[in-house]
Parts: structure tokens; C-alpha cells; sequence
């Protein structure tokens, strides 16, 4: 089986990375009027479906791997 | 396939998911070009519609184990239909908390009460209803019986979302990607960002909804161990 500490470090530190990944500005459109349009109202609204995304996601996966340790411990009963 | 190759699957699936999650990051933050009328804004379109798109497929998913599952009575389906509901739950959730983010810049308001969303709004009871019909009899195996009817009734909504678009007069844009006249009416840089966001999507799907059908598996086995007489003895044979 996995390390669980190992497992849960890594997932939690890609979590953060994506999200710090959004936090940078735009630089593609750095040029134009609208690339300027990094901050305010849009840009955190951005932020936030992003972030909904990755940790809803993350979630499920707490939940499926809380569901597995408790049949191993089902396990280990027996 | 054994549960040597699930694992193996769900471990594949997932570094893939998780290595086109990265690209898809890269492509909407450093590389596609910003939308001309909307702004920043239109980068949530690049995980709303992979969200919605994961959502459908996994009811259609639902619905499909749920009719087989009536017709053959295989448990493995209704573990396949449970796993997918969750699935579609979740994405479901996104797609339902994300438009609004973008309709509040885009429109002037979180939400509308218009057919799209509406009937979205309803695909997310529908399928709360499928949990909640599951576990609301006193005998289990009704309960799925009951459940498979409704995520075989919930999928017909689908086709509605799709269509309420050009039958209705609706608030929400009209399809990009399925539109009938022009499919894939997109900048060639933003039809690969799209592209990649369905890819990634589909992965990161395919890998927790095998995980969590294998975990359905491991708890089923638990429970005939359980439940069959002598159990304890013969695990300590």
C-alpha cells in the first residue's frame, strides 16, 4: 500500500501549486487592455471557479481513500 | 478485469489526469489569448464545459449500469452506477458553482431563472434523489431497484439541457462545441485549450471513478464475509 503520509503530502502540496499557479498574473496578454485585467472583480472570480474546481475534486478523493483505510481496518480485524 | 489491473488502471489514468491538469493550467493561464468581449472572465469557460461535459457523461453512465443492473441484477453495476453518481455529483456542483462566477461578470447576475440553468438546477436533485431513494427503504436491494429507475428517469434531463439553448429562449450562450450549424466554432488556440480541459477532465474521471468502484468492490466483499455464518472461524482457520 502507499504511504499515506507520503500520499496526503504530495496531493496537498499539487493542490497549492495549482492554485498559486492561478495567483500569477496573465502574461500572455500582458500588452493589451483586457491582459491588463489581472485584478478586481473578474480576475478573483477566475480564482475562486478554479479553486472550486481542484478542491471539490480534492474531496472525493479524501473521501475514497477515507472509505479504503476504513475496509483496511476492517481488515486488519480479521 | 482483476483487481491487479484496476489498480494498475487507476494508477495510469491518474498520473495522466494529473500531468494534462498541468498542461491545461499552463495553456489557460500563460498561453490562450483573452476572450475580446468578455475578458478574463471566459477562462472559466475552459473547466465549466470539461465539468459539464464529466456530469453528462457520467449520468449517461448512470443511466446505462443502472438498466443493465434491472435487467441482469449484476451488484458489480450498481457499484459502476453509484461510483458515476458520485461523479456526477461533484462535477454537477462545479458546473452549477462555476457559471455562476462567470454569469456575475458576464450577466450582472449569480443566477437566473431561465431553462438552462433550471433544468441543470434540476439534474442536481434529480440525482441528490438517486442517494437519497437508495437509502430511504428498509430493504437495500429495493432501495437500488428504486435508485436504478431514478438515474435511468434523471438522464432523460440531458437532452433537454443540450437542446434548451435553440428550443427556449434562454439567457445562457449557445453551444460552441455540439452546435449542430458550426461544431467547434473556436480560435484555433482556444479549441485546443478546450481540447485539453475535456481531456484532463476525462482522466482525473476515469481514475476516481475506478478508485471508487473498487473501493465498492473491497466493501461488498467485507460484507458477505460478514455476513455468511462461520466467517470469524474461517478467518482464523
Amino acid at each position: 500500500m502507499m504511504d499515506r503520509k507520503w500520499f496526503s503530502r504530495w496531493t496537498t502540496a499539487l493542490v497549492l501549486g495549482v492554485l498559486l499557479l492561478q495567483a500569477s498574473p496573465v502574461w500572455a496578454q500582458a500588452g493589451t487592455v483586457l491582459g491588463r485585467q489581472t485584478l478586481g472583480r473578474a480576475y478573483w472570480h477566475v480564482f475562486a471557479a478554479y479553486a472550486i474546481v481542484w478542491l471539490l475534486v480534492l474531496g472525493w478523493l479524501i473521501s475514497i481513500v477515507r472509505r479504503l483505510r476504513r475496509v483496511e481496518e476492517r481488515l486488519g480485524t480479521e | 478485469m482483476n483487481q491487479k489491473q484496476i489498480r494498475w488502471a487507476i494508477g495510469v489514468l491518474g498520473a495522466l489526469g494529473v500531468a494534462t491538469v498541468l498542461v491545461l493550467h499552463g495553456m489557460v493561464f500563460f498561453w490562450v489569448p483573452t476572450e475580446s468581449t468578455m475578458g478574463i472572465v471566459q477562462r472559466i469557460f475552459y473547466i465549466h464545459v470539461p465539468a459539464w461535459w464529466i456530469a453528462f457523461l457520467a449520468f449517461g453512465l448512470v443511466a446505462l449500469c443502472s438498466a443493465v443492473y434491472l435487467w441482469l441484477g449484476d451488484e458489480r453495476l450498481d457499484r459502476a452506477a453509484v461510483a458515476a453518481a458520485e461523479a456526477g455529483m461533484i462535477f454537477t456542483t462545479i458546473g452549477l458553482l462555476t457559471g455562476p462566477l462567470w454569469g456575475r461578470v458576464a450577466w450582472g447576475t449569480w443566477w437566473e431563472w431561465e431553462p438552462r440553468l433550471t433544468l441543470a438546477l434540476i439534474l442536481w436533485f434529480i440525482y441528490l434523489g438517486y442517494f437519497l431513494v437508495r437509502r430511504s427503504t428498509v430493504n437495500p436491494e429495493q432501495g437500488k431497484r428504486f435508485a436504478a429507475v431514478v438515474g435511468i428517469i434523471g438522464v432523460l434531463d440531458i437532452p433537454l439541457i443540450h437542446v434548451s439553448v435553440t428550443w427556449l429562449r434562454s439567457l445562457h450562450p449557445q453551444a460552441v462545441i455540439l452546435s449542430a450549424e458550426n461544431p467547434m466554432n473556436l480560435d484555433g488556440s482556444m479549441g485546443a485549450t478546450i481540447s485539453v480541459g475535456l481531456l484532463a477532465f476525462t482522466l482525473v474521471f476515469a481514475s476516481l471513478f475506478l478508485a471508487r468502484y473498487a473501493v465498492g468492490g473491497y466493501e461488498h466483499e467485507l460484507d458477505l464475509r460478514d455476513a455468511s455464518p462461520g466467517s470469524i472461524q474461517g478467518a482464523e482457520a
